[in-house]
This record gives structure tokens, C-alpha cells and sequence, in this order.
């Protein structure tokens, strides 16, 4: 399914899943990088992490890439001690609920070993995790836990919402970052075509404007992203409402007078994320808002996230624990219009009907 | 002849340590050091025969009891001061303590406070030793306690599949804060390591340094050759397990253990020995505690740096 892009397409520019841009910047990380690795439960056999590691173990040799026994915890303290000596480990969990096994080694160690040693010590890595939705992932293959690992100072953590995002912040991740990053990705992003430009210059680790507009600001993570960039052109196609979509893309460092900027401009606020609101991105963009300046936002804004519950496995429960297609049109038309605005909402209530290549098994 | 100039350099080491901790305790109640202090008073022969039989290349992954291991590998004990004092002239520039020892400059790498969270460290760095081939093995010293933690049985699973240069140390003072062994330990580490396939050695004495650092000899070579291994020396803890002073009357031990155990201490048997060092090493930590006290204490210009 090929999404709509955000610019036209420009030279150079080619068509590129979110699984390609995957498996490019981790085969330039191996190429260009002696002693980067990668290692993770599966990240050699065939199926290659959702085709994001495919063949590299073959093309490098399995002591480069090679699949571990199950041991979230220890694994990622063998990346520390590698990274330690100079090493660059990537490690992979093929669903982010099974990082909290390692949480231990992100949080207490890896998060502080450079300020705890007074800046002696450092363990730059990469720990990429992958959000699982819809296809009745359930309880333990859905959580989205960008909120806790960007409250622990000394994380760094990112949720790249394309393939463009990967190829801008992977690259400079793992060449120049001097710290552990976590890379939140997104399960039903992979299989997901963008048009990728190499002329693209960002700043890879911000936050940065996906679309440009000027009455209402939709602040969005990941997979919410494409939501609010679907819902963006509804609104314009059948309101006439121009939405700015911010990606806020780094999670732990964003980039706020973006933010703000944008808010200054609209007044008016929707949050768009993927996980939990409670305690997350959208209570943070809020606090950071109303602590430069509570006048940023013209009226209360709308937030989207999961329902608070753990996520159920019955699709007729999943359906309507997430965000669908249909609120995040609603609430950017009534943060517009006010309540009431009585323009019809799309009739896609299901998320997956968008994404229909997604039929698992996982 | 040759074993005495070795015992005198390793009883060299191991007597600055214990007069090192005895300034800590001295100095604890002006509260010029305000931090927990883990001392290894009573186990200072493991540190110093385990370092003295490794090269200075070899690199150890600590635990929040290292005061020992740290002066062992050769660390600045200026800067140590200083960082018990939390001081910037403190090797992390008071960021770490006593917990968090460091010195990467002689291959000590860190330590923490959260039991058994070092192990797997020893493992990454080993195994990157293997994949590019550099001849140098990696330590992972750790007490008894934390061999019950699942990332040791994790650790050990994977550096015998990977057959990775890594040496397990277990310092088994029989004790995991004022819990005894027995009743947390349903196996026996030596059979435990052998149903990974890892080659393993119990040291009952470990009060010898010269034993000690035998055993490290012998096991660091089975290690270059390519096979991890499971050391465990059996050692005693003087003081109570966090803070400077004794707990025998609280009595969860007794006090003939320990005793017993110091009949055997040569820190405390050759007291001849003590007193040819004692002098200049005493004017060694007179120097480091003067650095420290006159180390700055940091502030705002240090709070928020080396964060990421
Ligand atoms: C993960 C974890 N659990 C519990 C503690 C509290 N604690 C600190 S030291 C210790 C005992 C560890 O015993 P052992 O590994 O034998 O080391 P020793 O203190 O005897 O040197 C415990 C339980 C901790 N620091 N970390
Ligand atoms: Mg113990």
C-alpha cells in the first residue's frame, strides 16, 4: 500500500518500505562500521525480523549477526559490556512488551553508566523494538512504551513514523550518538511503501513538521502519524480545514519550539498517540505547552491514545480500544468547528481497514 | 625467592586496602563520606590474588563491593578519596561513590549496586575480544547472593554457547546481606556451572593470596584458550554488610566464624610484615584523604553534564 507522501516526489527520490529502510541502515551499519553487530532472537533465520535483517547474517558472517538464546535481560548486558570495549550492538525484540525483561539493563545501567562515571564510561547502542497492533495481538504483543523509557534521563528514544525517518536518524544514531537509543518501530508500518528522498537534510534527532497548515496543530507519534495525515486530507477535502502535523518523532528530545511554534500559529491542539495517555507523550506535550505559555492553546485540546486498559484481543474490542480513523477526523474538526460541527465523518472505524496487508499471524 | 617477593607484593596490596577501609571507618562518623560503604575488610586476599594473576589488560566488571578490586587493579587512591568524598577531583567527579567504582584506565569497568547486573558486561566484553581476536579475557566478580539472580544463569548459558573469554569470580562470604546460603540455595554452584559444560574450581582458602592468584593463573589460562570458567573462592566478611561497623550482636551470625577466620588472616598473623609497609602506606593515604578535602564539591556546572 503506498501512503501518501508528504512532498512531491523530488530526484533521487524512489519508493522504499519501512521494512527496506530497515534492512539498508542496518546493512550500511555492518558495512560501514567494523565492529557494529547485531544480535537478537531470530535476527538470522528467515523470516529476519520482519525482513529487516534478512540475509545480513550470511553477508557478514555469524559473528556480526546471530540469534541469541532467550535471555532479553542478558543480551542486552552483553551489549553493554561490548559497547563498553568499543563494540556498536543493535539488539532486536520482535515486540517491545518483551524489552520489560531487559529493563533492568536499560534502566539501571545502560540509561546511567556515562553520568553515574562522570562521563567516563558510555555505552553507545541501538535497542529497536517493535510495536505489535491489530490481528488480536492482545495484552502482551501491543504496548507502546515510549512514555517509560523517555521518563528515565540518559535513554534517548525515537519512533520513526517512516522509511524517510529511518534513513535520517539511523545513520546518525549509530555513527555519532554517544548514548543508548531506543528505536520504538511500528508493526504495521514495515510492510508500508514511502517515497524516500536522499536529498532530505534534517537534523536527525527532532521532532519535524510532516504537514504544513494553520488551524489546528495535530502533534503525532509513529503510526499516528499517517492517521493524522490521512485524517489532514479529509478535512481539507471536505472542510477546507488546514491542519499542521507535527511528527514528533524524537521522543525524548523533541524538538518543543516547533511545537510551539506551530501552536502560536493554530491555537488549537490535537494529540495523537500510540499508546496510553495517562502519564505519556500527551500529558508531557501539554505540560510543556502550558509551562511556556498557557496561552499557546486557544482552547482544550483533544488527545487520541489507547482506551485505559490493557489492550483486548477480540477484534470487535480492539476496533474500538484504538483511535480509529473516524475520531481523529472527529477531533479535529470539532477542536475547528466546536461540537456539533455536523460534517460527515469517514465510515472507516477500524484502523486495519486502512492497513487491510496486515493479516498477521504476527 | 620467587613466592616471597610475589607474597610481599600481593600482602603490600592487600594491607593497603584493609588501611584503607580502616580510614574509612575512621573517617565515616565526621560524615565527610556520605554514602553506603560496602566494605571487604576480611576479603582483601581475593581481590589481590585474583588481580596479581591476571594481566593489566584484562578487564573486571565490579560489584558495589570493590574498594578492594578497584586498589587492586591499580587504581588512584587520591581520586578514590575523592570520590567517597563526593569531590570533583573524584575519579566520576562524585557522581558514583563508593558503590560505583570505576577505572577504566586499568581495566576496571565499572561497577554496580544492583546485584549480578555486572555479569553479563564480563560477557559482552569477551565477546567481542573473541570476534576480533585480541588476546585479553574479561572478569566477572560477583558474590555469592548473585548467583541466584537469573541473568548469572543467563550469562553463563551464553558464554559456554559462545565460548567466550570470560572468567566468573564468585566471592562466597557465605553471606547475601544477613541471609546465609543455605537456605537460598538449592544447588551447587560447581555442579550448576557443569551442566553448562564450564570448568569450575571451589578455593576454600581464601584467606592465601598466594593460593588465590594461583587458581586465577590457572583458570585465566583454561579462559585464553577459549572457555569460560567458574572460580569461586570462598572468603569472610568482617563487618556488617553495609556501613563500617560490626553486627555480631544482632546475631543472625556468630562471632567464631569470623574468628576463625582471622587466626588464618595474614593481615593479621604476619603482623611483623604489617608493620615494615605500614608506615609508608599510612603516608600514602594521608596524601589521598588530603586531596580529597581539598577536592571542590560540585555544583551546578557538573549537575546536568555527561547525561546522554
Ligand atoms: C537486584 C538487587 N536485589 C537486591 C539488592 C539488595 N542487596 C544489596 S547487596 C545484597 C546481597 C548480595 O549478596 P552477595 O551477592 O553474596 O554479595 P556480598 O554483599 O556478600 O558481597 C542484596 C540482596 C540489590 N542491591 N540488588
Ligand atoms: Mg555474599
Amino acid at each position: 500500500m503506498s501512503i501518501a507522501t508528504v512532498k512531491p516526489i523530488s530526484q533521487g527520490a524512489r519508493i522504499l518500505s519501512y521494512a527496506g529502510a530497515l534492512l539498508e541502515t542496518m546493512d550500511a551499519a555492518l558495512a560501514s562500521h567494523a565492529n557494529a553487530f547485531i544480535m537478537g532472537q531470530g535476527v538470522d533465520d528467515f523470516k529476519g525480523i520482519f525482513g529487516s535483517t534478512t540475509g545480513l547474517a550470511e553477508k557478514y558472517g555469524a559473528a556480526r549477526v546471530f540469534d541469541v538464546p532467550l535471555m532479553e535481560e542478558g543480551m542486552t548486558g552483553v551489549a553493554i559490556g561490548a559497547a563498553l570495549v568499543g563494540d556498536y550492538p543493535i539488539t532486536t525484540h520482535i515486540r517491545a512488551d518483551f524489552s520489560f525483561l531487559a529493563m533492568n539493563q536499560i534502566i539501571n545501567l545502560a540509561s546511567k553508566y556515562r553520568y553515574m562515571f562522570g562521563g567516563l564510561m558510555s555505552c553507545p547502542m541501538l535497542i529497536r523494538i517493535v510495536v505489535g497492533r491489530s490481528w488480536g495481538q492482545g495484552a502482551q504483543h501491543s504496548q507502546s512504551p515510549q512514555a517509560t523509557f523517555a521518563h528515565y534521563p540518559g535513554l534517548t528514544v525515537v519512533m520513526p513514523s517512516s522509511s524517510q525517518a529511518i534513513l535520517d536518524m539511523y545513520p546518525a544514531i549509530i555513527n555519532r550518538h554517544p548514548g543508548p537509543v531506543i528505536s520504538i518501530e511500528h508493526r504495521l508500518l514495515y510492510n508500508l511503501d514511502f517515497t524516500v528522498s536522499p536529498s532530505e537534510k534534517r537534523v536527525p534527532l527532532t521532532s519535524y513538521v510532516a504537514r504544513e497548515g494553520s488551524d489546528v496543530t495535530v502533534v503525532a507519534t509513529s503510526v499516528m502519524v499517517l492517521e493524522a495525515l490521512r485524517a489532514a486530507q479529509y478535512v481539507q477535502d471536505e472542510a477546507g480545514i488546514s491542519a499542521e502535523i507535527v511528527d514528533l518523532n524524537s521522543i525524548s528530545h523533541p524538538d518543543w519550539d516547533l511545537v510551539a511554534a506551530s501552536l502560536a500559529k493554530t491555537g488549537r491542539l490535537v494529540i495523537a498517540d500510540t499508546s496510553w495517555l495517562e502519564y505519556g507523550v500527551a500529558a508531557e506535550v501539554c505540560r510543556q505547552l502550558v509551562v511556556r505559555d498557557p496561552r499557546l492553546l486557544r482552547q482544550p485540546p483533544a488527545m487520541l491514545g489507547m482506551a485505559p486498559a490493557p489492550c483486548p484481543t477480540a477484534k470487535s474490542l480492539e476496533d474500538i480500544y484504538y483511535p480509529s480513523q473516524h475520531e481523529t477526523v472527529d477531533a479535529i474538526l470539532t477542536q475547528v468547528k466546536g461540537e456539533g460541527h455536523g460534517i460527515a465523518l469517514p465510515v472507516e472505524r477500524s484502523m486495519t481497514e486502512g492497513y487491510k496487508r496486515f493479516r498477521g499471524p504476527f | 625467592m620467587k613466592d616471597e617477593a610475589i607474597y610481599r607484593r600481593l600482602f603490600r596490596t592487600a594491607l593497603l586496602i584493609r588501611l584503607v577501609e580502616e580510614r574509612i571507618i575512621a573517617l565515616y562518623p565526621s560524615d565527610k563520606i556520605q554514602s553506603p560503604v560496602h566494605l571487604s575488610i576480611g576479603q582483601e586476599s581475593v581481590a589481590v590474588g585474583v588481580c596479581d594473576g591476571l594481566r593489566p589488560d584484562d578487564l573486571v566488571f565490579a560489584t558495589y563491593r570493590s574498594h578492594g578490586f578497584y586498589i587492586a587493579k591499580g587504581g588512584r587512591l587520591d581520586a578514590m578519596f575523592a570520590e567517597l568524598y563526593g569531590r570533583t577531583g573524584g575519579i566520576s567527579g562524585g557522581k558514583a561513590g563508593s558503590m560505583h567504582l570505576t577505572a577504566p584506565e586499568v581495566g576496571l569497568m565499572g561497577s554496580s549496586a544492583v546485584v549480578a547486573s555486572t555479569i553479563p558486561h564480563a560477557v559482552g566484553a569477551a565477546l567481542s575480544f573473541k570476534r576480533r581476536g585480541v588476546d585479553r579475557l574479561a572478569v566477572a566478580v560477583f558474590g555469592d547472593g548473585a548467583t541466584e539472580e537469573g541473568v548469572y544463569h543467563e550469562s553463563l548459558n551464553f558464554a559456554a554457547l559462545m565460548k567466550v573469554p570470560v572468567l566468573f569470580l564468585c566471592e562466597d562470604n557465605g553471606l547475601a546481606v544477613h541471609s546465609h546460603r543455605p537456605v537460598r540455595q538449592a544447588y551447587r554452584l560447581a555442579e550448576h556451572a557443569a551442566s553448562y559444560g564450564i570448568a569450575n574450581r571451589r578455593v576454600e582458602e581464601g584467606w592465601d593470596m598466594l593460593a588465590v592468584r594461583r587458581a586465577t593463573l590457572e583458570a585465566a589460562a583454561r579462559v585464553r584458550a577459549g572457555e569460560p570458567f567458574v572460580l569461586e573462592i570462598v572468603t569472610s566478611r568482617y563487618k556488617e554488610h553495609v556501613g563500617v561497623g560490626e553486627d555480631f550482636h544482632f546475631n543472625y551470625r556468630t562471632k567464631d566464624g569470623v574468628d576463625a577466620w582471622k587466626g588464618r588472616d595474614p593481615l593479621i598473623v604476619d603482623a611483623q610484615l604489617v608493620e615494615v609497609f605500614r608506615p609508608e602506606l599510612e603516608r600514602e593515604i594521608a596524601a589521598a584523604v588530603a586531596f580529597a578535602e581539598a577536592s571542590p564539591a560540585p555544583g551546578h556546572a557538573e549537575l546536568l553534564t555527561d547525561v546522554i
